[in-house]
């Protein structure tokens, strides 16, 4: 799989509270599963974020990121839409698990005041560490647990399970 | 231990659990509808496994756009149908009704019991003491095959509430004043004991009320505890009391931005809703009902009644109340969730105003990002209904009659 401990990407903010109805809105709910990406935030202040996304973006919230519906569709979206990393202040529990069980990496951090909209910021997930290049400073993220890194560097929990499994 | 730890540990089984250890227990039930459904199918046929773990143990409900109102839509529940077929699962795919309610009339777990959903609301079956765990479509998936949650054991707290509810409060109220309290991530990662005197007098369809919006406040359990045992050590225990607990409305733009259905009168609305796996139940069709009876709802407001299930639109019927709700003006549509998310059934344009006794009023969440959804009791959306604006319980139609009698 592509496991990339350190990723590379422009900064989307996006504030508090962002709910799955804003990554993902309900009437897109049925949406084939190739088309999900058109649909990344479309409920959301950035409602045409699918056509402005660049693969590796990173997007950078407030608190409770991702909270509401048990949706997968939301982390999937974002996914495939290009999105290489969520940081959140905090995240919503359902919304953490699916993110990571995809292969979607989030991280804690208390980033959004620090960064603007489109700055560059280079992420160490394994040292949990968020530089800003242009400015080369360093600020620390909570670490992720290690049964985490293990889903991620699998390629998500579908792979974890068939290890587990052993079927090859 | 506390009641939830013990019965983790129980699920894994250990003799003891405690906060933060990693566990693995074994899932007594694992359950998805039309939407996450397909999506936990795929994930599993990846996992190449033959068969799921347990076939009486996995169970799909078409619930969140049923009839189809797209072609999409008639494809999951066709991925649902054929999987249903070829696996040996049970498939609810008649109308039977939203899916927690169907699990609460169909497959309703001993107390202890571990059920993952692949849904939100998943959690509504801890008003019957089932720890009841939301997960995603993959998780749901990795279960199908091995049977098995891995988890964290989290944090416990014990919400203790005293005393009886005043007249023109009900269930949601105090689901709505408790969000408002702790707020919409105010139990993130945690499980919630609810205890009290106001437990004994509150039916199980309350429960499910307040259990079903646990996830409005972040919680991973909503249990309500068994009486006949102590509860055990939790981190916390936060105390209300009933007299303090008001007819609540929960404003946009999310759960917990709640107010006091005092303060806002005057507020003009065009729809309202009635039902969903939060208040759709025959309770709270009769409370309406008692609302509704001889009135008509007001110019320019549509009035949705959704039943939560097949049963509780059989009751209706039995009981006359489609015939109060028809001739007050209101629409009855099948059982299943309806608008409630967004996708079908009664949406909203921009500009519209909602009361809903649904659960969730984020942006966008039953319609145009622009539309506004209030959510209340099944009594204030009534009474509103009837009003054209949002008013408190007992203005419109005088508390105290067969409809308070009811509730309790
Ligand atoms: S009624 Fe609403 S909240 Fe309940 S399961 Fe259906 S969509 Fe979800």
């Amino acid at each position: 799989m592509s496991w990339k401990c350190k990723l590379h990407g422009r900064v989307w903010k996006l504030g508090g509270n962002v709910d799955t109805d804003q990554i993902f809105p309900g009437y897109a709910m049925a949406a084939p599963a190739d088309k999900f990406k058109d649909y990344a935030l479309a409920g959301s202040e950035i409602p045409d974020f699918a056509g402005r996304v660049q693969a590796g973006d990173i997007i950078v919230a407030g608190e409770n990121f991702g909270c509401g519906s048990s949706r997968e569709q939301a982390p999937v979206a974002l996914k495939a839409a290009g999105v290489g990393l969520v940081i959140a202040k905090s995240f919503a529990r359902i919304f953490r698990r699916n993110a990571i069980n995809i292969g979607l990496p989030v991280l804690v951090c208390d980033l959004e005041q620090q960064v603007e909209n489109g700055q560059e910021i280079e992420v160490d997930l394994v040292a949990a560490e968020v530089t800003i290049c242009a400015r080369g400073e360093k600020i620390r993220a909570t670490i992720l647990a290690a049964n985490v890194l293990q889903t991620l560097e699998a390629g998500g929990l579908i792979a974890k399970v068939r290890k587990q499994l052993k079927i090859s | 231990m506390n009641q939830i730890e013990g019965y983790l540990a129980m699920a894994a089984g250990k003799d003891e659990v405690h906060n933060g250890d990693d566990i693995t227990v074994k899932v007594d039930l694992a359950i998805a509808h039309d939407i996450t459904g397909p999506m936990a199918v795929e994930q599993f046929k990846k996992i190449g496994v033959g068969q799921v773990f347990d076939m009486k143990k996995v169970v799909f409900v078409l619930d969140h756009i049923i009839p189809a109102a797209t072609v999409e839509a008639k494809v999951l529940h066709n991925v649902l149908r054929e999987f249903s077929k070829r696996y040996g699962v049970k498939l609810y795919d008649k109308g039977e009704g939203v899916i927690h309610q169907v699990i609460a009339e169909k497959h309703r777990l001993k107390r202890g019991s571990i059920l993952i959903g692949a849904d939100s609301h998943t959690c509504t079956a801890g008003a019957y003491g089932a720890l009841a765990i939301p997960v995603g479509a993959t998780e749901l998936a990795a279960t199908m095959a091995t049977g098995t949650l891995d988890l964290e054991v989290p944090e416990i707290c014990e919400i203790r509430i005293d005393g009886k509810l005043k007249p023109g409060v009900y269930a949601k109220d105090v689901i709505l004043h408790l969000i408002g309290h702790f707020g919409t991530a105010g139990f993130t990662d945690q499980g919630v004991i609810y205890t009290g005197s106001l437990m004994d007098q509150l039916t199980m369809d309350d429960k499910m009320t307040i259990s079903n919006m646990g996830i409005e406040m972040g919680t991973m359990i909503s249990y309500f505890a068994d009486p006949d045992q102590s509860v055990g050590r939790v981190k916390e225990v936060y105390t209300f009391k009933t007299e303090d607990i008001p007819a609540s409305v929960a404003c946009p733009p999310n759960p917990g931005n709640v107010v006091r259905a005092a303060d806002l009168s005057s507020t003009k609305i065009s729809q309202v809703v009635i039902g969903s796996c939060t208040n759709g139940r025959l309770s709270d069709m009769l409370v309406a009902a008692e609302v509704l009876k001889g009135r008509k709802v007001a110019e320019g407001v549509t009035l949705l009644i959704i039943p939560a299930s097949v049963d509780i639109a059989q009751q209706m019927e039995d009981q006359g109340l489609n015939r109060i709700f028809r001739e007050a003006g209101g629409v009855i549509t099948s059982p299943g969730c309806g608008p409630c998310f967004g996708a079908h059934m009664g949406l909203l344009a921009a500009g519209d105003v909602a009361v809903s006794t649904t659960n969730r009023n984020f942006p966008g969440r039953m319609g145009h990002r622009d539309g506004k959804v209030y959510l209340a009791s099944p009594r204030l959306a009534a009474e509103s209904a009837i009003a054209g604006t949002i008013v408190s319980p007992g203005q419109v139609v005088p508390l105290g009659g067969l409809a308070d009698e009811l509730e309790v």
